[in-house]
């Protein structure tokens, strides 16, 4: 009879869940009526980076693999969208399709031979990554622009309407992210989520008992790697058309960190611990740029950098779990469902 | 009411007419770490149904045996025959879906996850949603979950563990946890399963349910291979013993006759 009774309580955590979703969706579709456009603009690069960091969290709190490379699967996205649309006039969504099909395909290749690596070296990996497209982006000038990069990148038009008006914009990412949400927290939630928290040796997991239940180990981690490549792309590319001009830098070191200091900010434990790793984050840039001015004459660049270093200790410190762990069971919910 | 030690002797008394049918045939297998020799020239082979039981002091090489069986460890010399499968090569999770499983000595649950998904994870051999289905929560990942759910609740049942099935293994007892630990090895549907040190840090009760639980299973004919040093536990239940002592096999043959060999009371049993 109790475990009938669990059962019914967990039925009650799933639907909990779908109506946080809702609640959240809700929010999220009223907030630009509220607001002006710059703030608009702030919110879309919150979705962008939520984006990235849902596939973060899914590659390193669930299956443990270090990523700090993402970039590369950013750049990839907006580079493909960018170059296929002024260069060879490609429509933009046929663009974004393709980057991701590209930025999947890459993970692929690099997913199986990297897995059969462990510990720090995955990580030095996926560094190298970004820092091989970097540098392929600067040197092929014909292709890509070079440090120049693109400009004149169309923007993505549905039914009518025009995506490069950030009120627009806005509702495209949010949508796009919300739906990867929830894509994500049921993987989270099924037999696949379970079995990439079984090989995280970082959280409890082994990979030996995995292989003796007979999961294919290295499968799962390139599947993963995949899913995180294919968020990261597409949300590349929606930033290059957005945007309308991309260029190498954007897609360097700092964004991969960034992304990753989101994930560890938010919790690595839900999907959900991503839009708070990025909300935050985003806030303090914005807070940086449009207040630091205002008391701190000069470069603030650095005060940035201060910040978020400030910012990840403090959390590690204090909330290793992320902000995630301030809230209740619907959002680290990690049980069997039926 | 017969007492736990009759239920023993009976079910030992059954064992000898179980089928000879081979299930695992090791041959000469031999295993170096560096300039130690683990294992040298080890064979044997199990018939279909039988508890074969390995024991040996420390460092003798039966968890080594045992990896290289479910393929954690790779073969250097010598070859492991798996019904009609030859086991070098072929990596642990290809090993496990040919129907080997094992339960650790120091059981390695999944401390992130509750009891019963640490067995549902043991279920994966029968699932087959992908990411795609379970991510858009299709239909047939819906059914997955119902019936790795149905089948992890009666896997925790035989143990007698489903009140505590949502719990964290960490709260449980050394003893409970392995029996998750076994739980979890059963759920795969495996006809060989390999226990290594199964016994250490149980209570005598906790012992005593373990034994029931192994006779049990091979009643339903799976196939269960025993590493212990625990040698009295293991003379009531084993139909099949090996003794390893340095790596190398020193004697093989029934309970009775192992606790008989010269070589084994000198080596190990002792004399008193």
């Amino acid at each position: 009879m109790n475990a009938f009774r669990e059962i019914s309580s967990k039925i009650s955590a799933v639907k909990l869940q779908n109506r946080v979703i809702a609640l959240f969706a809700l929010v999220m579709m009223t907030i630009p009526l509220g607001i002006g456009p710059y703030p608009i603009s702030a919110m879309v690069d919150v979705g962008l980076y939520s984006i990235v960091t849902i596939g973060i969290i899914l590659l390193m709190g669930f299956a443990g693999q270090i990523s700090i490379g993402h970039a590369a699967f950013f750049g990839i996205g907006a580079y493909t969208s960018a170059i296929l649309t002024t260069h060879y006039q490609f429509s933009p969504w046929l663009a974004l399709f393709l980057g991701a099909a590209l930025s999947g395909g890459i993970a692929a290749a690099i997913g199986r031979a990297m897995f059969r690596l462990h510990g720090l070296m995955l990580a030095g990996i996926t560094l190298a990554l970004n820092l091989v497209f970097y540098h392929l982006v600067c040197s092929m000038i014909g292709l890509t622009g070079g440090a120049m990069g693109l400009i004149n990148i169309p923007p993505l038009i549905l039914g009518g309407f025009n995506f490069s008006r950030s009120f627009l914009t806005y509702y495209m990412v949010w949508i796009i992210a919300i739906v990867i949400l929830g894509f994500s927290l049921n993987l989270a939630d099924s037999q696949v989520g379970r079995t990439l928290r079984s090989m995280n040796t970082h959280a409890g997991g082994s990979e030996n008992a995995a292989q003796v239940l007979g999961i294919n180990v290295n499968s799962y981690k390139v599947q993963i790697l995949v899913l995180s490549a294919v968020y990261a792309s597409i949300a590349g590319s929606i930033y290059a058309h957005h945007a309308r001009v991309v260029e190498p830098g954007t897609f360097f070191i700092p964004f991969s960190v960034m992304v990753v200091i989101m994930a560890l900010l938010g919790g690595l434990r839900s999907p959900w611990g991503a839009f708070l790793g990025a909300g935050l984050m985003i806030g303090v840039r914005e807070f940086l740029w449009e207040v630091m001015p205002v008391f701190v004459t000069g470069v603030t660049g650095a005060y940035e950098l201060i910040a978020y270093g400030v910012i990840l200790i403090l959390a590690l410190l204090f909330l290793p779990r992320g902000l995630i762990s301030l809230f209740g069971r619907a959002f680290t919910k990690r049980r069997a469902t039926v | 009411m017969k007492t736990d030690s009759a239920v023993v002797k009976d079910a030992v008394t059954s064992k000898k007419v179980a089928s000879d049918k081979l299930l695992l045939k090791v041959e000469d297998v031999s295993m170096r770490f560096g300039v130690l020799a683990v294992l040298k020239g080890v064979s044997f082979s199990v018939p279909k149904g039988n508890i074969l039981v390995i024991i040996g002091p420390n460092g003798a090489g039966k968890s080594t045996l045992l990896k290289l069986i479910s393929g954690l460890l790779s073969l250097q010399e010598g070859e492991i025959w798996f019904k009609q499968h030859r086991l070098s090569k072929i990596p642990p999770h290809r090993i496990s879906s040919l129907g080997i499983t094992q339960l650790f000595q120091d059981v390695q649950l999944f401390s992130s996850m509750s009891v019963i998904e640490n067995v549902m994870v043991g279920c994966h051999l029968r699932t087959r949603a992908g990411f795609l289905s379970a991510g858009l929560k299709l239909p047939q990942a819906q059914a997955d979950e119902q019936r790795i759910l149905k089948r992890a609740m009666s896997k925790l049942s035989l143990v007698g563990l489903e009140q505590k099935a949502w719990d964290n293994p960490a709260g449980l007892s050394w003893g409970q946890q392995k029996l998750v630990g076994l739980a979890r090895a059963l759920a795969t549907g495996s006809d060989l399963l390999l226990l290594d040190e199964p016994y250490s840090g149980l209570l005598a009760d906790e012992i005593d349910k373990l034994n029931q639980l192994i006779l049990q299973l091979q009643r339903q004919g799976m196939t269960i291979l025993i590493v212990e040093h625990l040698t009295d536990v293991l003379m009531g239940i084993g139909n099949q013993v090996i003794v390893l002592d340095y790596g190398e096999k020193i004697a093989e043959g029934t309970p009775d006759e192992i606790q008989r060999n010269k070589r084994v009371i000198d080596a190990y049993l002792g004399s008193g």
